[in-house]
């Protein structure tokens, strides 16, 4: 237990002494403070500009053959779009044409009768809603024209097409949406975690295997000690870097909170449900844990430091599709799906899939007990064949031994 | 204290690395641990280390047991490696206090072991700036400061230079005159032979010979007689085919009966001009080829 201590604190002081790492949370922890004052600081340029002026906004032009269309068309289009400055046209298309791509008018609608426009705008954005919308005021126009017409006064018709419906949602299990951003955040945090200390915990086997330090070490300390006592020293640097950069995050946030306003997205990733965080807390630990073992074990089996990533394909493979089912499925709504079923047992899978369900579903209690009680276990599982996989690996030298040949090894030994 | 290896068998899948290797080394005395490459030295001592176990067999101190977490080993490996990349006596401390020493006691060993070995000025340098043979001065540090009590040495030699093997001679007379075990491992047999007062041969991972080295060497026939002279001439006429050149210029006598070695050695000193006349011992060199031999042979 002692050795174990002296192990973890000279992993850890590795950590606290490798600038890169340090570097990386420090510039990560003041890129969040940016953005958190981000709000804060275009409030003080906002302030300082009028907001009344037309001239700024863009030009949308409106060319209707027929006068009493244009009009109409005008002033609905003036309501629906604040953001253009609406003008009607006479001109020719071509010149219409011609002064969008010389960037003078933004764009264009050109009615080529009551229910029928063509939209011109120069590099047509992927979120241009303008044509939809557009579709909808003349739907609108015509219904009315159309009501109008068949005998019903203007303010009926006015009435009918402006009605209201007042409808209320009740989530009666969890609501997705609100769960969702930090979901995404958790899994993606756990993602990004795990590659990154997974490959820190391999890199730093194997450079004692390959800089023959391993010699000594293994004869001086228990390999369940320097398996641990690795894997645990990653673990909290990564929670540290986790706490730092997210703990920067909310600090900053609440000192610009007013400035954020109502921004319901930030406001469900700052209040997640207590429960909700410890079963964050617990599948990311595990999770982390688990693999942090693997990349460990198989790290040890590699001699040169170029063969590592070769060697630790199949584990990143295995966490990468572990991934891509959870985001596939987050994306899709049904978390629930079989096969978000079935990974949230698999102890390599379950610490996305299980606290997905959990976060964005409603899982039955024993499910999770189960899902958290086969991981545990299979944690320390892992934990122990890593170490002794370690034992055996660190003195093999030459070409990466085969999976099998490591199993026979392990086994006898 | 005495350390025993008692029939220790190990495979490696199915490759038999040791067949029964036993060998005994005493507490103020070296051992000598030799064989060729692949012999099962490195294997024999990683038993010894307990870094895996063997498939049968026994380690004892004085007939009972190795207690690891009482006996201290110290281990200069073959392969020598620290951190490159660290602070020397960081690094020095963390390997001393593995061994379960306090990081105070660590530190004032380790700093008498730098000042000992002429490398205090190295003391807050990374590794990697030291020469070769620092380094493997700094290594020596991670064998001998948590003070074992038994020092295993694997090649100790090699790549020191006259001056640094002095000083680890020094080191190693001092450990042996302190009771310890020390064991050594290396193909340079002059200084096994300088050193080591029991050796094992090991091939093929057989005990080939097992012994004091000087109760080894008199086992051998006294029948031959190393003469030095000036006029080595003279006497090989008289002797004829019982006497030949050695390769180091000396001429060699062989008797047809150890008995008459005081005869012949007489006959020698009065008729011709001898400056020394002895019975011929091999050397371990000699030894070694003769025993560890036979596998190059058979290859």
């Amino acid at each position: 237990m002692k050795q174990f201590g002296k192990i973890l604190k000279f992993e850890l002081k590795n950590y606290a002494k490798n600038k890169a790492f340090v570097g990386v949370t420090i510039f990560l922890m003041a890129l969040i403070a940016v953005i958190m004052f981000f709000p804060r600081i275009t409030a003080l340029f906002e302030s300082d500009v009028p907001s009344d002026t037309t001239s700024d906004l863009s030009v949308m032009l409106v060319k209707a053959d027929d006068p009493t269309q244009a009009d109409m068309v005008k002033e609905t289009f003036a309501a629906s779009f604040t953001d253009y400055d609406v003008q009607i046209t006479d001109a020719e298309i071509s010149v219409i044409k011609d002064r969008i791509t010389s960037g003078d008018v933004e764009c264009a609608f050109v009615m080529t009768g009551a229910t029928s426009f063509t939209y011109y705008v120069d590099n047509l954005s992927m979120y241009d809603m303008n044509p939809d919308i557009a579709t909808g005021v003349l739907q609108q126009i015509y219904q009315m024209n159309a009501m109008i017409n068949g005998g019903m006064s203007a303010e009926d018709a006015a009435g009918v097409m402006s009605i209201q419906i007042d409808g209320e949602v009740e989530s009666l299990g969890k609501d997705q949406m609100q769960n969702f951003f930090y979901t995404y955040i958790m899994i993606f945090a756990l993602y990004m975690v795990i590659l990154l200390y997974g490959q820190m915990v391999a890199m730093s086997v194997a450079t004692e295997k390959s800089s023959r330090a391993m010699e000594l070490l293994i004869t001086s300390a228990k390999p369940i000690n320097m398996m641990f006592g690795k894997v645990l020293a990653a673990c909290i640097a990564g929670l540290v870097q986790l706490v730092s950069i997210f703990g920067s995050a909310l600090v900053f946030y609440n000192v610009n909170k007013s400035y954020w306003g109502d921004n319901s997205i930030i406001d469900s990733i700052f209040n997640i449900p207590p429960d909700l965080f410890v079963y964050m807390l617990v599948f990311f630990l595990l999770g982390f844990l688990i693999y942090a073992f693997l990349y460990g074990a198989i790290s040890s089996t590699v001699s040169k430091l170029e063969d590592i990533n070769t060697a630790v394909q199949p584990v990143t493979f295995l966490f990468v599709i572990g991934f891509m089912v959870v985001m596939f499925s987050m994306s899709s709504g049904s978390v629930d799906n079989l096969l978000m079923q079935i990974c949230s047992y698999i102890p390599f899978t379950s610490p996305m899939a299980m606290f997905t369900r959990i976060a964005m579903s409603t899982v039955p209690w024993y499910e999770i007990v189960i899902s958290i009680g086969i991981l545990v276990a299979s944690t320390f599982g892992i934990g122990i064949l890593s170490a002794k996989i370690y034992r055996v690996g660190v003195l093999m030298y030459g070409t990466s031994p085969k999976l099998g040949n490591i199993i026979k090894a392990v086994w006898k030994a | 204290m005495i350390l025993e290896l008692k029939n220790i068998e190990k495979s490696f899948g199915e490759k038999k690395v040791l067949t029964g290797v036993s060998f005994k080394a005493e507490g103020g005395k070296a051992f000598g641990l030799l064989g060729r490459n692949g012999a099962g030295k490195t294997t024999s001592i990683r038993i010894l280390m307990d870094v895996f176990p063997a498939n049968s067999g026994e380690v004892l101190i004085d007939g009972q047991p190795i207690d690891y977490n009482k006996i201290g080993i110290g281990y200069l490996p073959e392969e020598r490696g620290l951190y490159p990349k660290k602070i020397i006596i960081d690094q020095l401390t963390y390997f001393a206090e593995l061994k379960g020493m306090s990081r105070k006691a660590a530190v004032q060993s380790i700093d008498y072991w730098l000042g000992r070995l002429g490398m205090m000025e190295y003391r807050n340098k990374r590794l990697d700036t030291l020469s070769k043979g620092n380094q493997q001065k700094i290594q020596l540090i991670t064998a001998l400061a948590h003070d074992p009590d038994i020092v295993i040495l694997d090649e100790p030699f090699s790549g020191l230079d006259p001056v640094n093997a002095m000083l680890l001679k020094d080191v190693v007379k001092e450990q042996i005159t302190k009771g310890k075990i020390v064991l050594f491992s290396s193909h340079q047999m002059s200084y096994i032979e300088e050193f080591c007062d029991s050796i094992a041969i090991l091939n093929n991972g057989v005990v080939a010979l097992h012994g004091d080295l000087h109760d080894i060497k008199r086992d051998y026939p006294r029948d031959r007689l190393v003469v030095r002279t000036e006029t080595p001439d003279v006497i090989m006429a008289d002797f004829g085919s019982s006497c030949a050149v050695m390769d180091s210029g000396d001429l060699m006598i062989s008797l047809a009966d150890p008995a008459e070695k005081k005869a012949t050695m007489t006959r020698l000193v009065e008729n011709y001009d001898i400056d020394e006349v002895k019975i011929f011992e091999p050397s371990l060199n000699d030894i070694f080829v003769e025993y560890a031999g036979d596998a190059a042979k058979e290859e």
